[in-house]
């Protein structure tokens, strides 16, 4: 514990400590302006990580942030005359406000349509600057000068130390808001945004939230650089910028504050270290033996695809060559750094501090944070004393259709408090399309749904999951990048109530909470037989596994209905006895389950009352027993039978897909 | 402004938006069959036109020179595809995107080195001097742009429509499992589809070229615009993009003549961040159903 605060901690005080003493030790104003420039890029790509790094998207937007907060900064000291502070904070709120009026729209979008959509702002923000003479002076560039802070005129060595600051303070900022449920909000919607919505988090809000405080992180560095340089050109803020600070957070590892670090320091320094000519061939030369090595070794032990190891090889041996042949590397400028970052991209996906930490780890023993005692069932999931029997959800006539299908066809149905409420019916009669518009994916076409009596939303996962519906998904949607703790942890219902204002968070303020929540996410694993398995990231639990942790982040939303849809779907038979008496334990604690089933010893094992779907309507409903029996039932199943034994027992039919 | 002038303007405008098309129609090829565009498409025209001018200087004839052009942009389309693409399509994940810029990166850079920064002529046998046509006048360079765009669209789709090769392309862009499972290799079809866009790219450039001049910069807002063009449109429809790049040519060759020419890519880069906030999936897109 102690061993682990003092290595990490001290790593972080020792380089602030150095990076601050440097500028004492060195009176060269050259290094002291590439400090500088290291402290705002360190700022700029801190925030770029929140979106490319925890969020997942590539954001081609950083650079243009950056000029805005520039522009903002100086034009609030030029023609307004305001002072420092002032004109850092009207920076803030423009980054903030552009920043989340670009995310409104974007965010919407995946993958490739986001980079277009934030590239196409970078590339507007630039024509704006440039056309906008009577403002911004166009082409010809903005100066300024630096305006004193309260009454006295910083020295360049004074303003270093000011930025410096600034980065510590977004640093430990930033470190407190990765490390709570903020953080792993961005990571749980990156991997799966339907069940971050499902768990009540709210996708849209905080996909928002983070994409305007990385803006904001952008104008504060364009702040400060517009009072470092004091002279702002439009030019400088282009494509080929974004394209470097994005591909300097990649560089140094992702979702990592020496990640972004370490990529902050490859940007300022990148230029120098191109024009000295012995340093750039020994930095290829270790990049070639290195690849080299790694790739070898790689293909040796087949742990990497052939691809992976000869490419980077391929590329720094060309860096190598190159550098040899080239008379100018200045004039190679962006094919130097294409070969290095392809390089790294390929044979280093984690990026050069995802690779070191890891490496690091390892050579110093540091142990996990350890993790609380589980807090007692009781308090996580309180047993419900409601009355039994009083009708909890009704459905009344619901339709749902796409285009011309109506898959869920005028379904009615009542499901009473405290009861396991069995959905049954052969492929494709409807059953997953009611779980959808119940639990509020799709919007119904016709019907009424009601919980309690009251109307249930219609067509909201996330306003659903606030009324207490929780559910599973039969194609499992776990947060495959975070750990079983954390995916319950993102769940649990109430647990934070400091966490959901973000400046209490950024101060640091919320750390009790996370304890609390921790020890409840661990009760909650312990209740599925999970406990052991706390650390291991979702994606490599065994397939049962995910089935239960399904189970255990569904029941952390503490709802009044479950929803699980065929939770034994592909679970061997061990397992699945495993997941019945995991149900029949959320029974007990008075939670009323909807449980859609193909295994008819599922159903029969653990249902109260059952109704089977055809064609998207009731067929029949009663004890799983009465319905067994029912000729409607067996009709659907097994097509029309003719005179013979009444009891055959309705079939296990496969999983639908 | 006059009614003539604005024909005009809207004339020529949509004729070189034909051009935004055909690029965003190779985003298109390549996203139907692996969802992945090549973010360093700009440089493929770029890099291909080049390539054909350095051709024509020595002393080849225009008709041997473009074929050539068009094979060395399927060439860059496979380099592309087998460097950036493919690794990052087994591992499910979204490096593509980063792998593609870096390669753009390095072609451009490469471009700037070898044939210099400086914009040059690009020689054509076809005139350029202008025909009086229904009160515009239209250039046959500016014919020879609409001529070889719908021809070649005309040609892949034929293709895509009539032949084994084509329904297997088609087959793997309507469910790439149910295709494999059916004996078509994906990844053959993705390096197909790879191709083919280099080529589009590569044409693109040879047609634009006489009217743009050539340099290493030449293709970076066009390819703006074509990204704008394929969103607004929707990465399914090819009859899309001929219509909103026509559309945006004209939109943005008038606000250039009415606002300032500083202004020229303004009406694109707005639409399509009006088009995402609006229609995600494009005007001519199709809306997606999702499925848990």
């Amino acid at each position: 514990m102690w061993k682990r605060l003092l290595l990490i901690r001290g790593a972080e005080l020792l380089m602030f400590a150095l990076l601050i003493g440097v500028p004492l030790a060195v009176q060269n104003p050259y290094v002291l302006g590439l400090l500088t420039l290291l402290a705002i890029y360190g700022i700029l790509l801190i925030g770029l990580d929140v979106t490319v790094g925890y969020l997942g998207q590539v954001n081609l937007a950083q650079a243009a942030f950056l000029g805005l907060g520039a522009y903002t900064a100086g034009l609030c000291v030029t023609r307004l005359g305001w002072g420092m502070p002032l004109a850092t904070l009207a920076a803030i709120g423009v980054g903030v406000l552009l920043g989340a009026l670009l995310a409104l729209p974007a965010l919407r979008l995946e993958g490739p349509q986001f980079a277009l959509a934030t590239l196409s702002f970078t590339a507007l923000t630039v024509t704006a600057l440039n056309e906008l003479e009577w403002l911004t002076g166009g082409a010809q560039g903005l100066s300024l000068s630096r305006p004193p802070l309260f009454g006295h005129l910083l020295s360049a060595r004074e303003f270093y130390w000011l930025c410096m600051a600034l980065l510590a303070l977004v640093w430990i900022g930033m470190r407190n808001l990765l490390a709570s449920q903020w953080g792993r909000a961005f990571e749980a919607l990156r991997d799966s945004p339907i069940a971050t919505d499902a768990m009540g988090v709210g996708t849209y809000r905080h996909k928002v939230a983070g994409f305007a405080l990385g803006s904001a992180l952008g104008a504060l560095a364009g702040a400060l650089y517009a009072l470092n340089f004091q002279y702002l050109q439009p030019q400088t803020f282009v494509y080929e910028l974004t394209v470097i600070l994005l591909l300097g957070v990649v560089l140094g590892g992702r979702k990592s504050l020496w990640g972004a670090f370490v990529g902050a320091s490859l940007v300022a320094l990148l230029p120098n270290l191109l024009s000295n000519r012995t340093l750039f061939e020994a930095i290829s030369g270790v990049g070639f033996l290195l690849s080299l090595f790694a790739g070898v070794r790689g293909l040796l032990r087949r742990a990497m695809r052939p691809f992976q190891a000869l490419a980077p090889i391929v590329a720094t041996f060309a860096l190598v060559v190159g550098g040899l042949l080239v008379q100018n590397t200045e004039d190679w400028r962006k094919a130097i750094f294409a070969l290095m970052l392809f390089s790294v991209v390929v044979g280093l996906p984690e990026g050069l501090m995802g690779f070191a930490s890891k490496f690091l780890s390892r050579l110093f023993r540091i142990p996990d944070a350890p993790l609380p005692a589980a807090s007692p069932l009781e308090q996580v999931l309180p047993a419900k004393k409601e009355r039994s029997g009083a009708p909890l959800l009704e459905l009344r006539d619901l339709k749902r259709s796409f285009g011309g299908v109506r898959a869920v066809d005028g379904l009615s149905m009542t499901v009473r408090a405290g009861e396991v409420h069995g959905l049954i019916g052969p492929n494709g009669s409807g059953k997953s399309t009611v779980v959808n518009v119940v639990s509020g994916l799709y919007t119904p076409t016709a019907g009424e749904m009601l919980l309690r009596g009251r109307p249930l939303p219609r067509g909201s996962l996330f306003d659903t999951a606030r009324v207490g519906v929780a559910r599973t998904f039969q194609n499992l949607q776990l947060f495959t990048g975070l750990t079983a703790l954390e995916n319950v942890m993102v769940a649990l219902r109430g647990a934070f109530p400091k966490s959901r204002s973000m400046p209490l968070v950024l101060l640091g303020l919320g750390r009790r909470e996370e304890k609390r929540a921790q020890a409840d996410a661990l009760a909650l694993l312990e209740f599925v037989g999970l406990a052991d398995q706390a650390r291991t990231p979702a994606r490599d639990l065994t397939y049962g596994a995910q089935r239960f942790l399904e189970i255990a982040r569904a029941v952390a939303r503490k709802p009044d209905l479950l929803i699980l849809d065929e939770p034994a779907a592909g679970l061997s038979h061990p397992d699945m006895l495993r997941q019945i008496e995991v149900i029949k334990r959320v029974h007990q604690r008075g939670v009323t389950i909807v449980l859609i089933e193909h295994h008819m010893d599922v159903v029969s094992g653990l249902c109260d009352v059952v109704t089977v779907l055809d064609g998207g309507k009731s067929i029949a409903e009663g004890t799983p027993a009465e319905v067994k029996r029912n000729p409607k039932v067996i009709e659907a199943y097994l097509g029309e039978v003719e005179a013979g034994p009444a009891a055959s027992p309705v079939p296990t039919a496969p999983a639908t897909a | 402004m006059t009614l003539s002038i604005l024909a005009q303007l809207a004339v020529s405008g949509a004729l070189i938006g034909l051009v935004y098309a055909l690029i965003a129609y190779g985003f298109q090829l390549t996203f139907a069959t692996s969802k992945s565009i090549n973010f360093g498409q700009g440089e493929l025209v770029m890099v291909s036109a080049s390539f054909t001018l350095t051709l024509i200087t020595l002393g080849l004839p225009y008709w041997v020179v473009v074929p050539a052009g068009l094979l060395f942009g399927a060439a860059l389309g496979l380099f592309v595809e087998r460097a950036a693409v493919r690794l990052a399509l087994e591992q499910k994940s979204e490096g593509w995107i980063l792998l593609t810029i870096i390669l753009g990166l390095f072609l451009f850079s490469v471009a700037e080195n070898v044939w210099g920064r400086d914009d040059r002529p690009f020689p054509t046998p076809i005139s350029s001097e202008p025909i009086h046509f229904l009160g515009v006048d239209v250039t046959p360079v500016e014919l020879s742009v609409a001529v070889g765009v719908f021809a070649v669209m005309g040609l892949i789709e034929v293709f895509k429509r009539q032949t084994l090769l084509g329904k297997a392309f088609e087959a793997i862009s309507a469910d790439r499992d149910a295709g494999e499972l059916m004996g078509i290799s994906a990844t053959h079809t993705v390096m197909l589809s790879y191709a083919l866009s280099g080529m589009v790219a590569a044409l693109a450039g040879i047609l634009v070229s006489p009217i743009t001049t050539v340099g290493p910069t030449m293709a970076s807002a066009m390819i703006l615009k074509a990204f704008s063009v394929a969103v607004v449109a929707g990465l399914e429809s090819g009859f899309g993009v001929v219509v909103i790049g026509m559309f945006l040519g004209a939109l943005e060759s008038i606000a250039s003549y009415s606002l300032g020419s500083g202004w020229r890519e303004a009406p694109g880069l707005l639409l399509l961040i009006l088009a995402l906030a609006v229609r995600p999936t494009g005007v001519f897109g199709k809306a997606i159903i999702r499925k848990v």
